[in-house]
């Protein structure tokens, strides 16, 4: 059965996330940013996620900035890696749906590492989430199937290391990489 | 009288310095023929986006200038990027609207409202630093240095007539890949 995941652990995982996001670029480039945060979230807020958004807004080392639609915030995580800084997506899977072309357009045809943590809102503890009565929990693995994006369920706090994982996916690849959260974090 | 795009493009392109240039849509091609370098990035391929392409590099290079040249019709198409970008406060982003009332690239159709819709109103409502319209050439050339240079996030609505090119008549430049990597190159120095 899946389980929620604590904020907290989420938020440690992100800092490291952005730690190894961080010395990767560093090595890459003879001129990295100088900014004193560690990195950015981008976010649509989510239900799903609220929690982790709460705690985020105390911490000084990660920058949170809240857009409007999910196209922005994906087509702004574009200029974040063209200037060098790492970032997340927090969105919702209606979000996905809502972005799509913008993931097509910008992750994928402009081969832009962008990662996305997704909330399954609504998502049955007790079933598959293809097995949803909800069609925006049903339908957001197959949505990224078929834009070949890879992605991965975080089923509980064990999950957490594919945090860095996709992120770093994202990088090696340069496109698109989803996680998926399960459960409502706590 | 409006403005020719070209000419004020000409003039962006003289004064720019080392400011990141942002172009879409009708303002792309003539861009392409005025500044083909490697500090541009065109939005092409998901008509709406480039406020908020350029708010992300203005917030990851705080050291450069990102000069927006978004059109009318593509500001539309994500308005609420005016909000994000006053709530993300980039006080290096200049954006520059493009003003002639219709959707110029497939074939000339008004956009909602036309000329009446007022981006200059919009801004300031969003929280913009500073935003005003601009009709005149020789007024444009004056109030450049503030342009480029006052604190943002800064909005100015050009009033101008149609550009001699649009993507579909003028079609060409690097695929968006391809200027994302250069222009990440130059400014980070890939090694």
């Amino acid at each position: 059965m899946p389980e929620s995941i604590p904020a907290s652990l989420i938020i440690d995982t992100l800092r490291d996330t952005f730690r190894e996001a961080r010395a990767a670029i560093a090595a890459e480039v003879a001129e990295p940013p100088q900014h004193s945060h560690l990195g950015w979230v981008l976010s649509v807020p989510d239900t799903h996620q609220k929690t982790v958004l709460s705690a985020l807004d105390k911490e000084r080392d990660m920058q949170v900035i809240t857009f409007a639609t999910e196209d922005e915030a994906t087509t702004a995580a574009a200029g974040f890696y063209i200037g060098g800084e790492p970032c997340v997506m927090m969105i919702q899977h209606a979000g996905l749906y809502a972005s799509v072309n913008t993931l097509r357009g910008v992750a994928m045809d402009g081969k832009v590492p962008i990662f996305y943590m997704i909330g399954l809102l609504s998502r049955e503890k007790d079933k598959d989430p293809k097995e949803s009565r909800h069609s925006m929990v049903r339908y957001c693995e197959p949505l990224l199937d078929v834009f070949g994006v890879p992605h991965a369920r975080l089923e509980g706090p064990n999950d957490v290391h594919l945090i860095p994982k996709y992120h770093r996916m994202a990088r090696e690849r340069r496109g698109p990489a989803a996680v998926l959260v399960g459960l409502e974090t706590i | 009288m409006s403005m020719k795009p070209e000419e004020v493009l000409r003039v962006i392109a003289a004064e720019r310095g080392t400011a990141v240039v942002i172009p879409t849509m009708t303002t792309a091609p003539a861009w392409r023929e005025i500044a083909p370098d490697d500090l541009s990035v065109t939005c092409a391929g998901f008509m709406g986006g480039a406020s908020a392409l350029g708010l992300g590099i203005a917030l990851a290079r705080p050291d450069r200038r990102v000069v927006v040249l978004d059109g009318d019709g593509s500001l539309l198409m994500q308005l609420g990027s005016l909000a994000s970008i006053a709530g993300a406060r980039p006080r290096n982003l200049t954006h520059l609207v493009f003003k002639n009332g219709v959707y110029h690239t497939s074939g000339s159709q008004d956009i909602p409202g036309g000329l009446t819709v007022d981006f200059v109103a919009m801004a300031k409502g969003a929280g913009y630093k500073s935003a005003y319209a601009v009709r005149e050439l020789d007024d444009f050339k004056r109030r450049l240095p503030s342009i480029l240079g006052d604190e943002g996030p800064l909005m100015v609505e050009l009033i101008t007539g149609l550009a001699e090119k649009t993507p579909m008549t003028a079609r060409g430049g690097q695929p968006f890949n391809v200027q994302v990597e250069d222009l990440r190159k130059k400014l980070l120095r890939v090694r």
